[in-house]
């Protein structure tokens, strides 16, 4: 090769002190998590404390004194703690089974798991309702009339109602964390207690349980966490039986006239919980560090539970019916039928689907509405995750920590207090009328789910070596051709998988929404909830079962578009 | 081509209170056409200084110029993308998401190169490092040492005038490391590129460099010739680093200009070369390396000195550890046929032109 000078070779530049693209990106990126995450939070705050004349805390005062505010207080927390202990009982035993066990039908458990987590709660609430309703509930009706056997009716409308509710949606939480830690202990462990003469139970107890005791109940504070931010199911199923919570609580100081001052006091208080919950969570989950240690040499030892297995098994069935087949099974029976009933079968028809597809003016403008916003704010939130996560990892800019921990705040707000903070901030805003917009929406979804495209990104980037961005750079690429050419393909597997882990809670939100929203700008879990309270019971069946196939069919969707690109990234082999 | 002028260059890691010092006041001008090599344990500062004269580090303080031009100063550095340089990386930092086409492309696209051109330098570059054929191949279909010559092609197809190499060599098992020492000496003959090269591996950096700077604590130890550097090292480091030694205390009897005696032990004495400013009663220290010492069998003139302790036959050398009276250790090295037994008297010569002798006693 001749080292003749080519034409084009890159000249020695003048040291510069200038600003170049990369500046102004990442100082967008802190702006946009700024007016996005940190002023709302901030006029929370303020006008939390804000009186008649200058600060005051009368309005915590009146939240910490006010009856129907402690009730609410208290009974999220009942809500919060049965919900965690069952999500624990359920997540643990189904967790054990599949990751220990000789159990049959691993794939029915693990679907029933992935189906639980991706159901819009609110949908299980309402088909729970047409079940259990004390007077109306089919199964109630059932009991009562037709076999006589009263005692045996159950009223949805209860504290244990919604703990049922809840659970099918939370103790998720506590099986992927519980599985994901009892497949990381090393077998070895076990064998080594087992060889010194324990027997297989106490070793489960005296080995494994303690490894996998911090993982299971950082599980069971997000299932805590999750369960009393859920607007949906705590409206539908806890109004009806007086049982008021924080965020139906909230919900109320918003009916003519507002109470804002009050409700940014409440949804401080809601925070606090969380973040102390999420906090206990972090803390247990750093220590379970030393079972991720062990290598993945030895596969951990399956049980053999003989005859007990099929007991085990009832109880898989037992959660696939009561969480997958009576809800779904309920919401399309109800969907078809002319009138919801004992006798709904007699009377089968397509009319509910009609008029809510064709007639109903909403719901075309709501599929619209929540498909555009969940596509958006998913892009936009991992993209905006993606230059926080490089500059956290990529920069030794000052205070960029602080830039994450601010992109985590999100992860504490209940999606109601997320929609109060955003009130808060932009309906002071002069000459701005977002209220009722999509723009409005758009800022909550994406403010609510930062965290997961930070997390996304942080992850995928951990794991892309700063070497092979450094040697586009040295050959001369601009800091936007390495992003283009170099980071975002080598991270877009990870950005797709983020971009889906968004984009599934968002077309389903339903507790910032609910506060938010306007005719023009209504979205499809708020159609749901509207028509819900019409009382319009079969076209809210087919308006449901429209929902799920939507979620559903995107979903799909999204995966195939997902693997392919997944696909086409083969040399996923990395330089570590 | 281009040569590298560092000036008093500092750079400090970690919170301003309790920082880190990783290059302090180094000071080190490379010429043209040169292959020099950074040269220091791991952690001594050699990356970094690599890095600062990339341009990914701002110094604290110093200044680095390039063919004259300054490139990176406090206040102020050209980024990497603005230096022309190219640069090999230890673990290669081949895009996992190119073929070996489009990595070794990617350099000249960026330049603009018509496509026709474009192909034939990759060809060649290609050619060059024996790659020919594999074009279309992903890097993890492709062994450890191609991959690291496809980072090489990579840097050298945009004809960089100086060509920065971070322990490029250091993930290849033995024998291909000591094939692709062979390519890169010859590679940069031909080329006339500088290289600057950062090894911990003394004895790659002997067999490459026309210099060689020995970096120790972030600061700058020796810079000069192999040979310099081996037989003449500045100080206690650098003959501790640069292969096998012996550091033996002892005291100076007497001085003349620039040489005198001195005396290890009972009754071994040493005239050498004394570094000056060293007066008689003096402790000294005398760097003796294991080939530099000839055992021989007590006899007369050369009464028995030292004990054998142990022994390693190790094919072409053996090597003996000897005991001398005082109590001290010597490492020796020897013709394989030269046999001794352990606890066997020998006579002791060492080769005094060979030593070096550094101030004050080894307070180790």
């Amino acid at each position: 090769m001749t080292f003749e000078a080519i034409s084009g070779s890159i000249r020695i530049g003048a040291p510069r002190k200038r600003l170049r693209l990369e500046h102004f990106v990442m100082g967008g990126a802190i702006l946009c998590l700024i007016v996005l995450v940190v002023l709302p939070i901030l006029s929370l705050l303020f006008g939390s404390i804000r009186g008649e004349q200058g600060l005051s805390l009368d309005q915590f005062g009146e939240v910490f004194s006010g009856r129907l505010y402690r009730q609410a207080l208290f009974n999220s927390l009942i809500l919060g703690a049965w919900t965690g202990l069952f999500s624990l009982i359920i997540g643990v035993v189904l967790a054990w089974a599949v990751s220990r066990s000789d159990v049959p039908g691993k794939t029915l458990i693990q679907l029933t798991v992935s189906l639980s987590y991706l159901s819009p709660p609110f949908l299980t609430a309402i088909a729970f309702v047409y079940l259990f309703s004390p007077n109306a509930g089919l199964i109630n009706v059932l009991m009562r009339d037709v076999f006589g056997l009263p005692w045996l009716t159950f009223n949805i409308f209860s504290m244990t109602g919604l703990v049922l509710v809840t659970v099918l949606h939370t103790f998720p939480f506590v099986y992927l964390l519980a599985s994901s830690a009892l497949q990381s202990v090393d077998a070895s462990y076990e064998e080594a207690a087992q060889i010194l003469g324990a027997s297989k139970l106490r070793t489960a107890f005296s080995i494994t349980a303690p490894l996998v005791a911090p993982a299971i109940l950082s599980g069971t504070l997000l299932a805590f966490v999750n369960a009393i931010a859920l607007f949906g199911s705590q409206a539908i199923i806890g109004l009806p039986g007086r049982i008021v919570t924080l965020p139906t609580r909230i919900y109320a100081l918003f009916d003519y006239p507002p109470e804002y001052g009050l409700a940014s006091a409440l949804s401080l208080v809601f925070i606090v919980i969380t973040v102390v919950a999420l906090y206990l969570q972090r803390a247990f989950l750093a220590r379970r560090s030393f079972v991720t240690l062990a290598g993945k040499g030895a596969r951990p030892q399956l049980i053999n539970l003989g005859p007990a297995r099929w007991i085990l098994f009832g109880f898989a069935v037992a959660a696939f019916l009561v969480a997958i087949v009576a809800p779904y099974s309920t919401l399309i029976a109800v969907s078809f039928s002319k009138s919801w009933g004992l006798a709904f079968w007699k009377g089968l028809t397509l009319s509910n689907y009609k008029f809510i597809l064709f007639e109903y003016n909403v719901t075309q403008r709501a599929i619209l509405n929540s498909l555009m916003l969940a596509t958006i704010a998913a892009t936009i939130a991992v993209f905006l995750g993606a230059l926080i996560g490089w500059i956290d990892l990529r920069t030794r800019i000052p205070g960029r920590k602080l830039l994450d921990y601010a992109a985590l705040i999100p992860l504490g707000l209940p999606g109601i207090v997320v929609a109060v903070a955003l009130l808060q901030f932009w309906l002071r805003i002069p000459h701005l009328a977002l209220y009722g917009t999509l723009t409005i929406l758009l800022l909550a979804y994406v403010g609510r789910y930062i965290p997961l495209g930070v997390r996304a990104a942080n992850t995928s980037l951990r794991q892309i070596d700063p070497s092979l961005e450094e040697s586009a750079q040295i050959l001369g690429a601009s800091w936007a051709t390495t992003m283009r050419e170099i980071t975002l393909p080598l991270i877009r597997p990870g950005l797709f998988a983020g971009w889906l882990l968004v984009f599934v809670p968002v077309i389903q939100e339903l507790s910032a929404s609910i506060l938010l929203f306007s005719s023009s700008s209504i979205t499809l879990a708020v159609a749901v909830y509207n028509l819900y309270e019409t009382g319009a019971v079969e076209r809210v069946g087919a308006l449901s079962i429209i929902n799920m196939v939507i979620i559903g069919a995107a979903i799909f969707v999204a995966n195939k578009l997902g693997g392919g690109i997944a696909k086409a990234s083969t040399a996923r082999e990395v330089t570590a | 081509m281009a040569g590298i002028a560092i000036k008093d260059l500092s750079k400090s890691f970690g919170p301003r209170d309790e920082s880190f010092a990783a290059v302090s006041n180094l000071d080190l001008d490379i010429k043209d056409n040169q292959f020099i090599t950074l040269l220091g344990p791991s952690g001594c500062g050699k990356t970094t200084t690599l890095r600062l004269i990339a341009g990914y580090i701002v110094p604290d303080a110093g200044t680095i110029h390039v063919n004259g031009r300054l490139v990176s100063s406090p206040g102020s550095v050209v980024p990497p993308d603005g230096r022309g340089m190219g640069m090999v990386f230890q673990n290669y930092a081949v895009w996992p998401h190119k073929t070996v086409f489009e990595n070794v492309v990617f350099g000249l696209k960026l330049r603009k190169i018509p496509a026709a051109e474009a192909r034939r330098k990759v060809a060649e570059a290609l050619a060059q490092v024996n790659l020919t054929g594999l074009e279309e191949r992903y890097p993890n279909e492709l062994s450890g040492g191609q991959q690291q010559r496809v980072a090489l092609a990579r840097s050298l197809v945009v004809e960089p005038e100086i060509l920065l190499l971070d322990e490029p060599l250091s993930n290849l098992d033995a024998k291909l490391r000591e094939h692709m020492r062979t390519e890169l000496k010859v590679l940069q003959r031909r080329t006339g590129i500088t290289f600057v090269y950062v090894t911990h591996d003394q004895a790659e950096a002997l067999a490459l460099s026309d210099h060689i700077a020995v970096i120790h604590g972030g600061r700058l130890q020796q810079y000069g010739t192999p040979y310099e550097v081996y037989s003449k090292p500045a100080n206690r480091l650098v003959a501790d680093f640069m292969g096998l030694v012996n550091l033996v205390s002892g005291k100076v009897l007497e001085v003349r200009s620039g040489t005198g005696k001195i005396e290890l032990g009972h009754a071994i004495t040493l005239d050498v070369a004394l570094p000056t400013g060293t007066s008689i009663g003096d402790n000294v220290e005398v760097a003796i390396r294991p080939e530099n010492i000839r055992l021989t069998k007590p006899g007369n003139g050369s009464p028995p000195r030292a004990k054998i302790s142990e022994r390693t036959f190790l094919g072409n050398i053996s090597e003996y550890y000897a005991t001398l009276d005082s109590g001290q250790t010597l490492r020796v090295q020897t013709h394989p046929l030269q046999v001794f037994a352990v606890d066997e008297p020998v006579a002791i010569e060492i080769d005094a032109s060979h030593c070096s002798v550094f101030r004050g006693s080894a307070a180790k």
